[in-house]
């Protein structure tokens, strides 16, 4: 039945409900009005049977709308709910649908078959990004591989051997990017299966605290650890790392010279919570929630000769959501900017 | 050394950078020419390309492992993943190096495979006056006693035993960090030049040597 013939009926019930009150309220006052002297007829009277018609039903009129707008919106709430919580990893699991071919039904129908051509549009690009990565590994490796071979050569002279070298330290670094996307469009694919094992946190957190203090040497940067606490999760011991070893690396590349970097890492009510925190140029407020998306790069990124490939914190972020874990960024102007990555922890109390 | 690569332009590099090394080199393009051709001349090694046409190259592989060749394997794959490296390893490689590769970290694995007990086995491992004892730990250059971390000294002995040869960073890493995946830093850059001031600085002749591009290389000689 469509919304339009279900208003109409309603509509009609509610009409002759109200006919029927007024019916009865009249013929009520038919009967008061016969016992009265018709010498104390008069306004009175006429205020009388407003008050005791007309406003019954103007509320009975009024209640009626208000229930039937209410009974006709209803599973557009209901749709409207469902719809909120699309995104764009649930795009193939369909809207409820009623099933009794009104125009929301219709309507749910439709959006279902959009979001279902949005899925297909998703999966093509991510195909697309695959794809596109893994066919420049080929040419790549031929460009590497000639231009190593051709600063092997002992009688190139010196200024082509410096062309040959900047052009291969190029490379790498092209190389680095695809590597950074082919991972990337392989988790999107859901194509890289970690490694879970429990994982001494802590210890990863100490290693890369080492190695941050070994990076942040030649800026000048000093870097603390302010809380270590013994942590373990479940987790993929290369993939943390990588996630460790890219804040790290970020906090460096963005700092000022004799800035600061402090690394903690707590036990917060079932998480393991890792934050580095570090001086530098802050990040604007309307670029902070872009900051994890692919090849963004800010405006201090842009002007600085930083050199990166811009794909850090998105892999940190995979890391971080691969294993049930979150990751924030916050920054205020002039302070500090602080990643906090935040994990389940295995078992809470096993290590003191 | 036989060479197993499709690409005929990668197959060509290769066999020139293996061939510089003294190494003499055999090319196939195809699983199947691969197969003919390990079983009939002994190869001391060979690099093998996962992606081939026909064959694919792990399928070579269990074929070779089966027949009971125990050549050994550097497999090549542009897929380069943690999950692949490892069913290749369990296929029977002997060593794993990921598309795009540098061309010295290919030539230091191959040299690595086909190294027959070369390996120095006094504990003492020295390059011109410097000297590191991998007992103690005690790194000397000269009379002078050269305070080490724990990072500098793990990195000075892979240069060390590596002495002579240019080592890739990526290798740096996967033997010095334990890193299967490059971390996008200069971490080891950063460590060399550390562990350059520790050793060469107040020094001569200078024994760490950086091949632009490519990587590092120990040596007595500039």
């Amino acid at each position: 039945m469509t919304i339009r013939t279900r208003m109409t009926l309603w509509y009609a019930g509610v009409l002759l409900v109200s006919i029927l009150a007024i019916t009865v309220l009249s013929l009520n006052e038919f009967h008061e009005r016969h016992r009265t002297p018709r010498s104390e007829r008069g306004m009175k009277e006429i205020v009388e049977i407003v008050l005791w018609i007309g406003i019954p039903a103007v509320l009975l009129s009024v209640g009626g709308g208000w229930w039937l707008m209410r009974k006709a919106l209803a599973p557009l709430a209901v749709l409207t709910r469902a719809a909120e919580c699309i995104n764009e990893r649930n795009l193939t699991e369909p809207l409820p649908r009623t099933g009794n071919g009104d125009e929301l039904d219709r309507l749910t129908e439709v959006l279902n078959r959009v979001t279902g051509r949005l899925h297909d549009s998703f999966t093509r690009i991510r195909e697309f990004t695959l794809h596109a990565s893994h066919e420049l590994k080929t040419p790549l490796t031929i460009l590497c591989g000639e231009t190593e071979t051709a600063l092997r050569d002992e009688s190139l002279p010196p200024a082509q051997r410096e062309h040959c070298a900047s052009q291969l330290e190029e490379l790498r670094r092209l190389t680095r990017i695809v590597d950074g996307l082919t991972l990337l469009a392989k988790a999107d694919a859901g194509l890289i299966r970690l490694a879970m094992a429990p994982v001494r946190l802590d210890e990863l957190v100490r290693d890369t605290f080492d190695d941050a203090q070994i990076l942040a040497l030649f800026s000048k940067i000093r870097v603390d650890l302010a809380a270590c606490e013994g942590t373990v999760v479940s987790g993929d011991a290369h993939r943390l790392r990588q996630l460790l070893l890219n804040l790290v690396d970020n906090a460096v590349k963005y700092n000022q010279p004799r800035g600061s970097i402090t690394m903690a890492l707590r036990r917060v009510v079932g998480t393991a919570e890792f934050s580095i925190a570090n001086t530098g140029p802050g990040i604007p407020r309307e670029s902070l929630p872009r900051v994890f998306d692919r090849f963004f790069r800010g405006d201090s990124a842009h002007s600085s000769d930083v050199e990166g490939c811009g794909l850090g914190l998105s892999i940190a972020q995979w890391i971080a959501s691969a294993h049930n874990g979150t990751i924030r960024i916050e920054s205020a102007p002039s302070k500090l900017i602080t990643v906090t990555v935040r994990l389940p922890l295995l078992q809470e109390n096993r290590i003191a | 050394m036989l060479v197993v690569e499709d690409e005929r332009k990668t197959a060509s590099f290769i066999r020139k950078a293996l061939q510089a090394e003294g190494f003499a080199v055999d090319v196939c393009h195809n699983g199947q020419d691969a197969l003919s051709a390990a079983s009939a001349t002994p190869f001391d090694g060979i690099v093998l390309d996962i992606m081939l046409p026909g064959r694919d190259g792990l399928s070579v592989l269990r074929q070779w492992r089966e027949r009971n060749n125990a050549t050994p394997v550097l497999l090549l794959s542009a897929r380069g993943e943690v999950n692949e490296r490892v069913e290749g390893l369990n296929a029977g490689a002997d060593d794993y190096l990921p598309k795009p590769f540098a061309l010295a970290e290919l030539v230091a694995r191959v040299r690595a495979l086909t190294r027959r007990g070369g390996e120095t086995k006094s504990p003492v491992l020295r390059v011109a006056d410097l000297t590191l004892d991998t007992l103690t730990r005690r790194a000397q250059r000269g009379e002078t006693g050269i305070e080490l971390t724990a990072r500098e000294y793990r990195l000075l002995e892979f240069l060390m035993r590596s002495a002579g040869r240019l080592c890739g960073r990526m290798t740096i890493l996967e033997k010095v960090w334990d890193y299967d995946f490059d971390p996008g830093t200069n971490l080891v850059d950063v460590y060399i030049r550390r562990l350059r001031e520790k050793i060469d600085a107040d020094f001569d002749p200078k024994l760490l040597h950086t091949v632009r591009g490519v990587g590092y290389v120990l040596k007595d000689q500039p």
